[in-house]
């Protein structure tokens, strides 16, 4: 059971990381890599602060502005200095890798000592338990997983909320008509390369507060743990188009973060029957290169018919 | 209202594609009137428009636009006085948005874009009333994602948007051409309709003689980047389908003359 809630618990971290990349890969159709970089970013800088004892919301929130900061420099590259989207992605992850390395001063920076997210987390579930284990569906819980599932429950649906508002409005609608259709939105002036640098910053701080949160609740930052990470994200992204068979953004947003969830519970379970750690990102690429060519392959329609218009991008495949 | 002076732009200088798209464009267009603008393919019509809306930073000349040098201004930055309409009927409208969506990004070209509603229900109800006014059903297919449509009900639409907040200048660029016959003359009359119902500055490039000849207060002709013809007044009022084709065989006709001509010369000395 523990299993199971702590799949759930890193499955809704991860949704924020995946509500980041839909941002940058559904309404940009940018493949953004800098993702990489900015969620382990997002780990040091929190880390680093609540290393030294600051309040753990404050590093939460300064690890979301690190996350922006970054994005706007891939958007600059790219849209400024007119440098391959790809390309602009792995520069600025590239550049990240050491200045992670001097934010957390070592490759890993424990938090045990630490006062973290997660020590609120483990005070909710003691109130709500009443002792150190809870029971859940007849199964024994501890107190810190019921409290930090709670917890990061209650921000994924604050963060979908926000999204979902923000995308409704003047600038939001402006930032999602970018990506449509760009020579449209020009003409009706607004700055597309503005939108892509903002765009970018908002999905890098989303990914890099993901980040902040994956290493509080799992006790260390590494220098490392950012590694595969966009793929992670796009598995997500694709798992919840299928599972929510809509674009509208209400049921994009839904389904990605129940891809996030589902994709980690399917890993957990993969684990548990002996799937070597090892070739978690093996299995991970090999699942995302099937679900961009499959359809291709089978000549299915992966999304509705468009009877006119240019279709969005599906895939990384050019054509 | 448009002054536009001694225009220039060469595409892929100094290359084997090179192209002398705009060689001094001159031309001054008064507030309200509306400019045809003819030519053969690559005389350079299109690009005159372009230029007009800031796709592409020129190599020499100025636009005036409504007292305002806006010749470095960048198109986004434009188009806060500019309204257009593509010949492509997918580039003007995003997809994937739905018909009320489209619309209000229209609804607020050129204006700050922060954190308001894009659809508050009084703006909503707006915009129903306008499509209706189309006489197309469209208002019954106002959360629809606009991919769904035809070319032609797309193409009405973003004449709708182009000209929803009044533009200084309205630019469209063949905008029927994509169309079948039927939807085409729709367009035309909706074009004439919004036109002359706002006093709209409007340039219009187009195929079409007949268009060219029935449209409009002044035809403008172009050939390898150069104004050859400005015929306005009672030239213009004059003016037939039948004389405009005439111009243009004679525009081939000299054209011809000058690679036989070369063709002659070559065999002469080379």
């Amino acid at each position: 059971m523990t299993l199971l809630i702590s799949a759930w618990t890193i499955g809704l971290i991860l949704s924020l990381l995946a509500l980041g990349v839909y941002i940058s890969y559904r309404v940009f159709a940018f493949p953004d890599i800098t993702a990489d970089g900015s969620i382990t970013f997002g780990a040091a800088v929190a880390a680093a602060m609540l290393t030294r004892g600051m309040n753990p919301f404050a590093a939460s929130g300064a690890a979301f502005l690190a996350g922006t900061l970054a994005g706007a420099c891939t958007g600059v590259l790219h849209t400024r200095f007119r440098i391959n989207q790809l390309l602009s992605g792995i520069l600025v992850m590239t550049a990240l890798y050491s200045i992670n390395l001097h934010v957390m001063g070592q490759s890993n920076l424990p938090l045990l000592s630490a006062r973290t997210l997660t020590t609120y987390a483990e005070r909710i579930g003691r109130r709500l338990s009443g002792g150190d284990t809870a029971v859940l569906l007849g199964w024994p819980v501890s107190a810190r997983e019921l409290g930090s599932l709670l917890l990061i429950a209650a921000v994924v649906l604050l963060v979908a909320i926000a999204a979902y508002l923000f995308f409704r409005t003047n600038l939001g609608s402006a930032m999602r008509a970018s990506g449509d259709n760009a020579q449209m939105i020009r003409a009706l002036g607004v700055s597309v390369e503005n939108m892509i640098i903002l765009g970018l910053a908002i999905s890098n701080g989303l990914i890099a507060f993901a980040g902040a949160l994956l290493a509080q609740y799992q006790g260390f930052a590494d220098v490392q743990m950012g590694i595969g990470m966009v793929v992670w994200g796009l598995a997500s992204v694709i798992i919840g188009r299928a599972l929510v068979g809509s674009d509208s953004l209400g049921s994009a947003l839904t389904g990605t973060i129940m891809g996030s969830v589902l994709f980690r519970l399917i890993i957990a379970v993969a684990l548990r029957w002996g799937l070597n750690p090892n070739d978690l990102k093996l299995v991970t690429a090999i699942f995302v290169f099937g679900a961009l060519v499959l359809p291709m392959a089978l000549g299915v329609r992966t999304s509705r018919p468009r009877p006119s218009g240019r279709p969005r991008p599906d895939g990384l495949i050019a054509r | 209202m448009l002054q536009l002076r001694n225009l220039t732009k060469t595409f892929f200088p100094n290359t084997p594609n090179e192209v002398r798209a705009l060689q001094g464009v001159t031309l001054d267009i008064e507030e309200g009137s509306f400019v045809i603008v003819i030519g053969t393919n690559g005389s350079g019509k299109s690009t005159l428009l372009n230029a007009a809306a800031g796709t592409f930073p020129l190599d020499a000349g100025t636009i005036t636009l409504a007292g305002r040098d806006v010749t470095k201004w960048p198109e986004h930055r434009r188009a806060a006085m500019i309204g257009r309409v593509f010949q492509n009927p997918f580039s003007g409208t995003a997809p994937n948005m739905t018909v009320a969506e489209n619309l209000a990004l229209a609804a607020r070209r050129g204006q700050p874009r922060g954190l308001g509603s894009l659809l508050p229900a009084k703006l909503h109800s707006e915009l129903r009333d306008r499509v209706a006014t189309l006489n197309m059903q469209l208002e019954t297919r106002m959360n629809n994602p606009i991919g769904t449509l035809s070319g032609g009900q797309r193409q009405a639409l973003t004449l709708l948007m182009a000209t929803w907040r009044r533009p200084d200048l309205l630019l469209l660029d063949e905008h029927t051409a994509a169309l079948d016959p039927k939807s085409a003359d729709q367009i035309v009359r909706l074009t004439q309709r919004i036109v002359s119902q706002h006093h709209l500055t409007t340039l219009m490039v187009t195929h079409s003689m007949q268009q060219a000849a029935t449209l409009g207060t002044r035809i403008v002709m172009m050939n390898q980047g150069r104004v050859m013809a400005d015929i306005a007044g009672p030239d213009r009022r004059r003016i037939r389908a039948e004389d405009l084709v005439h111009r243009f065989e004679e525009i081939r006709r000299d054209e011809q003359l000058d690679v036989s001509a070369a063709e002659m010369l070559r065999e002469m000395y080379v």
